[in-house]
């Protein structure tokens, strides 16, 4: 009896989160979490349920997460493999639900045997053990939003537990990144590691900000042989002895780089590629090999890997380019100081002059503290100013990103306001250059709004297809 | 040509929420005028001394790395630090940093964790965060010429109280302050100036950059009068917005 119940309400769930999937649609609103709560406040062990019907990979991280899974989707594909994934970044419980749900036929029958699953850090914990992934993936941890995540250790912590319920997962991690691996120290689950071979990374980024310069055992100062960005590197604590573990897979070379990508060596005790990664920014080859590494755990021979490194798109939003006349527009989410350093970094490979803009937002989804934007090297600017033709700042905080412009030593002459979004794709592609680049850096809300316009005006694809 | 020494204590451990904002403000603003900054970080293991120092920044840090100079700061710069503050050194502390300048942090289990004790004010931990933008009215500022109207961002759980040999840095306009009880933010003992405030502060905070500057030149410079004044209308234009969008007022515009 108890079990018909059960079945009944999981029915009910499923039928009033499709009824409101489909009338969001109706209206055009991409909303991904509405359907998800309806379902949650009619049968809150509804994720457990759904969990059941899928076999499960979850994917989280701070930064990377969206570009990851687009990468492992691809290597999913390459198997043949049937998969739901929650495209739009909508990664806390209430989105999932919202895409489990929409997998599902309207007799509660999966229509995908496998999800794919990007998962907010923050969430982590309590959905790790209610989703039983058979794999996990984790990216990387940085500095993030303080505000709403508190401290790093606990973000790590979060994770740590989550992973500590689900012991027959295999973990994926970056050995780079010494909150990352410790993850996989002492844990029953079989470990992946992933990172970048010593002294390859071109440019290194060893800050003073640096998260985790103290070693997370012994609170003794790490000794790094080789620093890629931030604290991710070959790091050795020389007191208590925890070190980069060895990889399983490795990018080994980087044989060239530009603005549009790079072609790297991929090796490891099974596999050794070379292959063109049609992603720009140094950043994404962890991601890439983060998908390398699910790639071998499912099994896929090398071509099979190098086949679908080398031909996925960009994540929603992370980084887009859409030709406008004989320009291209090109839109880069920044959400935390390492991203926006990498991004900055990726900028200095752009040859040609471009129009460079700034919305940054102070929303919720953003983050209500900006103060992180002290913690960007903004400096850099400085090595490619004269390729800028303006600097734009918009956002509900143009004014303090103007203020932190000046400070980073950008001449104030250059530095336009303009908070009208529509405004500022006009004003900023009028001053773009037939076959040069505008480039808008927005953080995550002010993204969704000139996405919107963007979408209305060029009829850039709707985000939830 | 005028010089000062600005010294960072900690800089790769107390450096939360942008605090090196305020260091490239006071350099920056230094600069603009033609006043040599050196800068010189004071970590794990560095000697700290007071009299190669004009002005001393403290941050705030996460419980972590906190716990990591712990030993360091009361064993090996404690009584530095203290000479430094009576000694009328500019010392600009924020968030963490005001709390480790105070006598002890109070956990909120009870645990009291010593500090340095070289302001009479003490922190005890509480279970709500204080967390959103700031304004707040300091009485010093004006007597500078300006509104007094300082802003910036609090995310703190600690409530911190002071004892009579020590002023607020002014009066809560807009958000929580020290403790959201008394209505006041901030310390001021000699020149040392303790805030929550970070965001970062001193650059949408041009006046009260140019008051600790002030300060600490004429701490040096016994033939010292006034600084220069700098074009800061975009920093008027950040500072003015929050005021405006917290109190629904207009600021005077400096």
């Amino acid at each position: 009896m108890k079990q018909r119940f059960k079945l009944l309400r999981f029915w009910a769930a499923v039928i009033t989160a499709k009824c409101a999937i489909v009338i969001l649609r109706l209206f055009k609103s991409g909303g991904t979490s509405l359907p998800g709560k309806l379902a949650l406040k009619l049968y809150p062990q509804i994720l457990d349920h759904l969990a059941g019907l899928f076999r499960v990979t979850m994917i989280t991280g701070t930064n990377g997460k969206t570009t990851t899974s687009r990468i492992v989707l691809s290597m999913m594909e390459q198997k043949g493999l049937k998969v739901i994934t929650n495209k739009s970044g909508a990664n806390l419980s209430s989105g999932i639900t919202t895409t489990l749900i929409s997998a599902l036929t309207l007799g509660g029958r999966p229509r995908f045997s496998h999800a794919l699953l990007e998962t907010d850090e923050a969430a982590f914990r309590t959905l790790a053990p209610r989703l039983k992934p058979e794999t996990v993936i984790v990216t990387n941890f940085f500095r993030d939003q303080l505000d709403r995540y508190g401290e790093l250790h606990t973000t790590v912590n979060n994770v740590r537990e989550g992973i500590s319920r689900i012991p027959d997962a295999v973990l994926i991690l970056n050995a780079d990144d010494s909150l990352c691996a410790s993850l996989g120290r002492n844990a029953p689950n079989k470990v992946i590691y992933f990172g970048m071979g010593e002294g390859i990374y071109p440019e290194s980024g060893a800050s003073i900000n640096s998260d985790a310069a103290f070693c997370i055992q012994c609170k003794s100062r790490y000794e790094y042989s080789s620093v890629t960005f931030g604290h991710l590197g070959h790091f050795r604590c020389p007191s208590c002895g925890y070190e980069r573990p060895h990889t399983h897979v490795e990018c080994s070379g980087i044989l060239f780089y530009d603005s549009l990508g790079s072609h790297v060596e991929i090796s490891g005790p099974d596999l050794r590629i070379s292959v063109k990664l049609a992603l720009p920014g140094l950043y994404n080859i962890y991601n890439a090999l983060a998908g390398a590494s699910f790639g071998l755990a499912l099994g896929l021979d090398e071509k099979a890997i190098a086949a679908a490194l080398s031909g996925f798109e960009c994540g929603f939003g992370r980084m887009e380019t859409i030709a406008i006349q004989d320009k291209e527009l090109k839109m880069i989410l920044v959400k935390n100081p390492t991203g926006f350093n990498q991004v900055l970094r990726y900028l200095l490979t752009q040859e040609k002059p471009f129009v460079l803009a700034f919305a940054i937002n102070d929303r919720l989804a953003d983050g209500t503290d900006i103060s992180w934007l002290w913690d960007v090297d903004f400096e850099v600017l400085a090595l490619m100013a004269e390729r800028v033709r303006n600097f734009y700042v918009s956002g509900i905080r143009a004014e303090d990103m103007a203020v932190r412009l000046k400070y980073a030593g950008i001449s104030t002459d250059r530095i336009r306001m303009e908070k009208d979004y529509r405004q500022l794709i006009t004003r900023a592609l009028q001053e773009t250059g037939a076959g040069e680049t505008c480039c808008i850096l927005p953080t995550y809300t002010a993204m969704l709004d000139i996405r919107r316009i963007l979408k209305k005006q060029f009829g850039l694809k709707e985000f939830w297809k | 040509m005028y010089e000062l020494t600005i010294c960072h204590l900690y800089p790769d451990l107390l450096n939360l929420y942008g605090d090196r904002g305020n260091i490239i403000a006071l350099t920056k603003r230094c600069e603009w005028r033609g006043i040599r900054v050196h800068s010189r970080p004071v970590s794990l293991g560095d000697r700290f001394s007071p009299d190669e120092c004009d002005i001393l920044f403290i941050g705030g840090g996460q419980d972590y790395e906190q716990s990591i100079i712990q030993d360091d700061l009361l064993k090996g710069k404690r009584e530095a630090i203290k000479e430094a503050v009576e000694a009328g050194k500019v010392i600009l502390a924020v968030c963490g940093g005001m709390q480790l300048l105070g006598r002890y942090y109070r956990t909120h289990d009870g645990k009291d964790i010593a500090c340095i004790g070289a302001v009479d004010l003490w922190t005890h931990g509480s279970h709500d965060r204080l967390i959103g933008n700031l304004v707040f009215e300091c009485d010093f500022l004006k007597k500078d010429g300006f509104d007094g109207l300082v802003v910036g961002f609090e995310n703190h759980s600690g409530k911190t109280w002071m004892g009579p040999g020590v002023r607020p840095m002014g009066k809560v306009i807009a958000g929580f302050g020290n403790n959201g009880e008394d209505g006041f933010e901030g310390a001021v003992y000699k020149n040392t100036y303790c805030t929550y405030s970070h965001g970062s502060l001193l650059p949408k905070n041009p006046a009260l950059a140019d008051h600790l500057i002030t300060l600490a030149l004429k701490n040096r410079y016994t033939d010292f009068e006034a600084l220069p004044p700098l074009d800061d209308s975009l920093e008027a234009a950040a500072r003015e917005a929050m005021i405006r969008r917290l109190t629904g007022k207009q600021g005077s515009g400096r």
